[in-house]
């Protein structure tokens, strides 16, 4: 079985960032536009796990890019410039975010209790024969007509989950998911463990299956 | 992971998904999942459905900056510039 496949909008490689950390540095407004275009849904979406309204988070975001800016003469790529930039929203989101007392406690990245990704009471029990088996098997979405999932209600459907989604969830998935990050990419901007950010991700793409399954199922 | 050291239960297979898409599974891990895919549809399926969601969340569109954002941006990129 062949694993995910690798999001299409795929990272620069080393040159194409140096080239671009260099035409930033020397003033060139076209480079600066590209990032923007480039970064700018994925910094609202992290700033976003962190203060209360959209309009703050949008405040938090143009204030990360002045701070690119005024520090992109000390950038040393140690990280790539995606993560540096990432960062930099994370830092300033958690200050805004304290100010308006709804910052992430820093735990939040380690997840608590135990979260099942699929109800319990789906699988057998040991009474039964055959203990944590399927009693019935999931559907099969192979034979649903080729454009039932990109159709706006099933996407909506989608959009819907991810809102509702604890914000640690909600941050690792979309920068995973939506954003095409990698796991090192996630782990270093937020600070968290790799074993943590992919427990974050399966509860998150779990919870957005069950939603899809009642949507499509119900 | 693994309860048993030759055998995984359908309970145990949707807990490990993520890592085996992302290929992060040991090995011995890995090869007890693909185990269980063999005889088991009800997780062949399921390992589907959360590929299928992993795909069509990748469907979303990321929202484009509004106009207004990013002239303020490069409003700011010019004076930066000249400073």
């Amino acid at each position: 079985m062949a694993p995910a496949q690798a999001h299409p909008r795929s990272a620069p490689s080393a040159s194409e960032e140096a080239d671009l950390v260099a035409r930033l540095r020397g003033g060139d407004e076209r480079a600066f536009e590209a990032l923007v275009e480039r970064h700018y849904a994925t910094m609202l979406a992290v700033a976003r796990g962190y203060v209360r309204t959209r309009a703050v988070a949008e405040e938090v975001v143009q204030e990360a890019w002045l701070g690119v800016l005024n520090g992109i003469d000390r950038f040393e790529g140690r990280s790539s410039l995606k993560t540096w930039i990432m960062r930099i929203v994370v830092n300033i989101a958690i200050t805004r975010g304290e100010r308006e007392t709804r910052t992430i406690p820093f735990s939040a990245f380690a997840p608590e209790a135990d979260e099942p990704a699929v109800d319990p009471d789906r699988f057998r029990d040991e009474s039964d024969g055959f203990p944590g088996h399927w009693r019935a098997y999931p559907g099969s979405w192979a034979s649903l007509p080729e454009d039932t999932l990109l159709v706006r209600e099933t996407l909506d459907v989608v959009k819907r989950a991810i809102e509702e989604l604890p914000a640690a969830q909600r941050i690792v998935v979309t920068m995973r998911d939506v954003a095409g990050c990698s796991a090192e990419e996630v782990c270093e901007t937020l600070d968290v463990s790799e074993g943590n950010q992919r427990v974050l991700l399966h509860r998150a793409r779990s919870r957005v299956r069950s939603a899809l399954e009642r949507h499509l199922d119900g | 992971m693994a309860e048993s050291a030759d055998h995984l239960s359908c309970q145990e297979v949707v807990e490990l998904v993520t890592e085996y898409l992302d290929e992060s599974l040991p090995a011995e891990d890995a090869s007890l999942f693909e185990q269980h895919l063999n005889f088991c549809e009800g997780c062949v399926w399921y390992v589907d459905q959360l590929r299928t969601t992993v795909e069509t969340v990748g469907e979303i569109r990321e929202e484009q900056i509004p106009p207004e954002a990013k002239e303020r941006l490069l409003g700011a990129f010019r004076d930066w510039r000249r400073s």
